[in-house]
């Protein structure tokens, strides 16, 4: 990656130093030599040694030459190391996950996920440089344009919020962008703490995602910014919930709550829980022990005359102060009612039975049992669930039926005795289908929706189920549960709201269990009305998330602290209030839930797309990526000092000047003088002492 | 005539010659002449130079009888004196290729002439005789000794004329001169000696046992010392072996410890084999080392 990649070009200069070491090899003069004989000794002697020596000079001179060059295109060092480096970007989209859990700070302390990751792609897009720069952030999932990356600081877009990122869906907006405009080498920049719940890795969307993007003959690239760490001791608290009963010494708030760590603490730690009811604080201390510490109906005494409310709980501070506070509101309960709407109302015995028993008696369960023909008498202000067994709505029915969904209402067709081509929110009942014995129920959702697993994670005994005769169903639908010949048996239909169900059989006796095995009937009609009735009262617990337009959010109003937009009220944790109504927004309950994507499993996401991922954590402030020229530099003149000192001529030897010292001397001539003479006079003196004697 | 035939040859140099004629030619050893000479010879002789007592015996002549010693010992004795004579001056001329190499204006073969012409018409001044050998592979030109002046010319014309050719077969040769050329001589040899000095020095010791007295020129060129070149060099070997391609640079410091090595080593065998050693650069001024050489010897004689 290099701020200056053109400077590139000239890298095949590194291959000079060779070029003129071969010219110079060629460039060779010819010369007439006695001495040969020293000549072939040192030859001889100095291949080995010689050859490497010339081998080093010449690698150091090349990375001399390949330092100079890399450092004048400026090289970038990070974890991002397969950013494009030929052609210059042109659109840049940074995808930024506000998710509450992104406000979860680093083992030091500081700043949070969210924060550093907008700081690092601040330091990094600007090094990098883009023509157009483009957010998509996970609350509005809007695409919008920014002057430059130093607006991801500024701007509300990129806050912290409460709602739950939906990763695919950002990138569905993002390959929509890129569809609509067209541009020319795109970067994608991912942000995100990788969450399972964000990311919905196991969702059909990436697979559909991918191939699209895949068909684009554009240069895109991603790069996933992840803070895939979870603080262990981490705490978040949640109220599961928040009653208004009348006793016979006056009223009270049963409050209810959950405080949740992810590793286990030792013994048992008491933590205070504020609670902040109405203006007034208290605090309640609540025991924690393992990984979750639990305040069942706690009961809180109000005013007699306090029909409704909210009120806010928090524990200390920690990691994550995003999850450390709740909202709730309270209400007197309204009775829930449940319409009937049968073409035989022997058959719909049980349901109603069903729908009748309140499980709590605090509020009453009112069921009517009617006919199509009777719709337009029902007061469907107060209907909480309609139960149908009929052929599906047309004409004036359809209107009510519409009516009532939009507002919230909830709705279970059951299959009519004759099927017509009716069809509702794209689903239609076709043919009765008789079973040669009773099918039991293979497959089911335990995790969500109406058949969910009970509080105490004890699932409901749908096995238990038996079916004799269902409806087949056509059209596209999301299988709660499913016959063992696959066949649905309890579906719901893809609407905003989720709030349209069919159940593939009925309660008859001879055609299904449901009536003898009634737990799970009772169960999912009850869950059902409780759906229902949450749009009815004038208090409602919202999971933030952009609300549909029939909430009107623009004209809520805060009633709690904010220092959010108005018309990010939706996905800001709060207590609002529009008319006479009061809604308190709290995060999903997946955020909690510090669960990530496996990194493998992510890889696999983006498979077949030129991608990379590096791993950061909260609070680091070293740049992701940097220019390091330096080293290069440093690189060529450690080559350069290397190449002089292996080209430094060798220190001579002393011998070497003496040489010439030793030019014209007369060499022997005097040793052998000296003996001649020492002879000479020994011969003399041996003839004196003769003469002598 | 000599002198006046030596004008025309470009080695003599008559002022040169002059200059060095005051400086005799001695040998280190005695030598064997067939004439009177300046030199010592191993027989006893009629000089003015004692030499020793001997005891008389009969047929001794009565006239070299000492008297005084007899006076003094009551012996007789005879009184002996030294044999001067001349001496065979035998120069060895190396003609191999290797000689025609100078990196300066003149070739080694240009500065062996010389230094050969020059002592060739010095010894013949002072009465003795002077042969010349060039040698290569072989003896190239053999020319014996002979003391007459007019000899200088056919010398100097096979000096003048030699050419620089073949390989060296330095060692052979010496052994075949030390051989051929009567006992007690003075060779002086005058070669770039680019043999093994181990070889070399038998040679040396084989004409040391002839009673030669050996002096040996050696001839180096600057060039052959220092090894400097700019530039990737192919070294065409003069004597007509395979060539070599090298990086000068790359392998100066091994050359130039080879060539320590082997100076070092030539200096002991030729201690070793009392050889009157003769290093010479080529840039040298010739006058010079003729004179330093020819003094030496006179310093030797005289004590």
């Amino acid at each position: 990656m290099f701020v200056q990649p053109w400077m590139l070009y000239a890298l095949p200069i590194i291959s000079l130093p060779i070029l003129i070491h071969l010219i110079n090899q060629r460039r060779f003069q010819n010369v007439q030599w006695a001495a040969m004989r020293f000549l072939l000794m040192a030859n001889r002697m100095s291949r080995g040694y010689a050859r490497i020596r010339q081998w080093l000079i010449l690698l150091a001179r090349t990375l001399a030459i390949f330092g100079l060059i890399i450092a004048v295109s400026r090289p970038l060092s990070s974890g991002w190391l397969s950013v494009a480096g030929g052609s210059k970007v042109d659109t840049t989209l940074i995808l930024l996950d506000r998710s509450s859990s992104m406000s979860e700070q680093g083992p030091a302390g500081g700043k949070t996920k969210l924060e550093t990751g907008r700081n690092q792609l601040i330091q990094s897009l600007n090094m990098l440089k883009s023509a157009h720069y483009v957010l998509i952030d996970s609350a509005t999932n809007e695409a919008v344009e920014l002057e430059s990356p130093d607006q991801l600081n500024s701007i509300p877009q990129t806050s912290a919020v409460g709602a739950s990122a939906d990763v695919p869906a950002m990138m569905q907006t993002a390959y929509d962008y890129v569809n609509a405009n067209k541009p020319g080498r795109t970067e994608v920049w991912l942000c995100s703490d990788v969450r399972k719940h964000d990311w919905d890795a196991d969702g059909g969307r990436w697979q559909v995602m991918r191939d699209a993007f895949l068909e684009f003959q554009l240069p895109i690239r991603f790069h996933l910014l992840a803070y895939g760490n979870v603080a262990d001791e981490n705490r978040a608290i949640r109220v599961t919930s928040a009653r208004r009963v009348e006793t016979t010494s006056g009223v009270d708030l049963l409050l209810s709550l959950e405080i949740e760590q992810k590793t286990p603490v030792a013994g048992r730690v008491t933590i205070p829980v504020e609670l902040e009811l109405d203006g007034g604080r208290s605090t309640i201390d609540v025991e924690l022990a393992g990984t979750t510490a639990e305040l069942k109906d706690h009961a809180i005494p109000l005013n007699a005359d306090q029909v409704r409310g909210w009120g806010r709980v928090s524990i200390p501070a920690d990691e994550n102060l995003a999850d450390n506070s709740f909202y709730f509101v309270y209400d007197k309960p309204v009775a829930r009612k449940t319409i009937i709407v049968a073409e035989d109302r022997d058959g719909v015995r049980p349901l109603a039975l069903a729908a009748g028993i309140s499980p709590d008696p605090t509020y009453a369960c009112n069921v009517e049992v009617i006919s199509a023909d009777q719709l337009v008498s029902v007061e469907w202000d107060k209907v909480s669930l309609v139960l149908w067994q009929d052929q599906l709505p047309e004409g004036s029915e359809l209107e009510i039926v519409d009516s009532y969904i939009a507002r919230g209402g909830q709705v279970v067709f059951f299959p009519p005795l004759n099927p017509n081509q009716n069809s509702y929110s794209g689903v239609h009942w076709k043919a009765w289908v008789s079973l040669d014995e009773e099918t039991p129920v293979g497959t089911w959702i335990g995790d969500q929706d109406l058949l969910a697993n009970a509080q105490s994670g004890a699932s409901l005994p749908v096995g238990e189920l038996r079916v004799m005769r269902y409806c087949e169903l056509e059209g596209e639908h999301l299988s709660l549960a499913s016959l063992r010949n696959g066949s649905p048996l309890i579906c719901r239909a893809l609407t905003d709201r989720r709030n349209v169900y069919f159940c593939s059989t009925t309660a008859t006796v001879g055609e299904s269990s449901l009536a003898r095995d009634g737990v799970v009937l009772y169960v999912m009609i009850h869950r059902a009305l409780s759906n229902g009735s949450k749009v009815l009262g004038t208090t409602r617990q919202l999971i933030a998330e952009r609300q549909p337009e029939s909430e009107d959010v623009v004209n809520w109003r805060a009633v709690s602290e904010t220092d959010s937009l108005s018309t990010e009220y939706d996905v800001h944790p709060g207590v609002y209030s529009s008319e006479e109504r009061l809604f308190a927004v709290n995060r999903s309950l997946a955020e909690d839930a510090p669960v990530t994507v496996g990194e493998e499993q992510l890889a696999n996401l983006f498979e077949g797309l030129e991608f990379d991922r590096v791993d950061d954590v909260a609070g680091n402030s070293t740049s992701l990526i940097q220019e390091v020229w330096r080293v290069f530099l440093a690189l060529m003149m450690a080559a350069l000092v290397a190449e002089a000192l292996l080209c430094l001529p060798r220190k001579r030897q002393p011998e070497a000047d003496s040489l010439s010292k030793g030019w014209g001397d007369s060499g022997n001539v005097g040793k052998q003088s000296g003996s001649s003479d020492s002879n000479g006079q020994t011969r003399r003196a041996s003839a004196t002492r003769e003469v002598s004697a | 005539m000599a002198l006046a035939q030596s004008r025309t040859r470009t080695f003599i140099d008559p002022q040169v010659v002059a200059r060095l004629a005051a400086v005799p030619l001695f040998s280190r050893r005695a030598m064997l002449g067939n004439v009177s000479g300046i030199h010592t010879s191993p027989h006893r002789g009629a000089s003015v130079e004692f030499a020793e007592y001997r005891r008389y015996v009969p047929g001794d002549d009565l006239r070299r009888l000492d008297w005084r010693a007899y006076g003094r010992s009551d012996r007789f004795y005879v009184k002996e004196f030294e044999a001067d004579t001349n001496l065979r001056l035998c120069l060895v001329l190396d003609t191999s290729g290797s000689m025609n190499f100078g990196s300066g204006p003149i070739t080694k073969l240009e500065y062996a002439r010389k230094l050969i012409g020059t002592l060739a018409y010095i010894a013949i001044q002072q009465g003795d005789a002077v042969g010349l050998h060039c040698i290569a592979d072989k003896v190239v030109r053999d020319i014996p000794p002979r003391r007459t002046p007019s000899h200088l010319r056919g010398l100097f014309d096979v000096l003048e004329h030699t050419q620089p050719t073949g390989e060296t077969e330095l060692v052979t040769t010496l052994h075949e001169l030390a051989e051929t050329i009567r006992q007690r001589a003075l060779i002086v040899i005058v070669s770039d000696f680019f043999v093994d000095p181990q070889e070399l020095k038998q040679a040396f010791e084989h004409m040391r046992f002839r009673k030669h007295d050996v002096t040996a020129f050696h001839l180096l060129d600057q060039q052959e010392i220092d090894f400097k070149f700019q530039r990737p060099m192919r070294f065409l070997d003069m004597e007509g072996g395979p060539s070599i391609f090298a990086e000068p640079n790359d392998i100066i410091d091994r050359y130039q410890r080879a060539m320590h090595g082997y100076l070092d080593e030539m200096k002991a065998i030729t201690l070793e084999s009392a050889v009157d050693y003769q290093r010479i650069q080529i840039d040298q001024d010739y006058e010079q080392v003729l004179f330093q050489f020819l003094a030496s010897r006179t310093r030797g004689k005289r004590t």
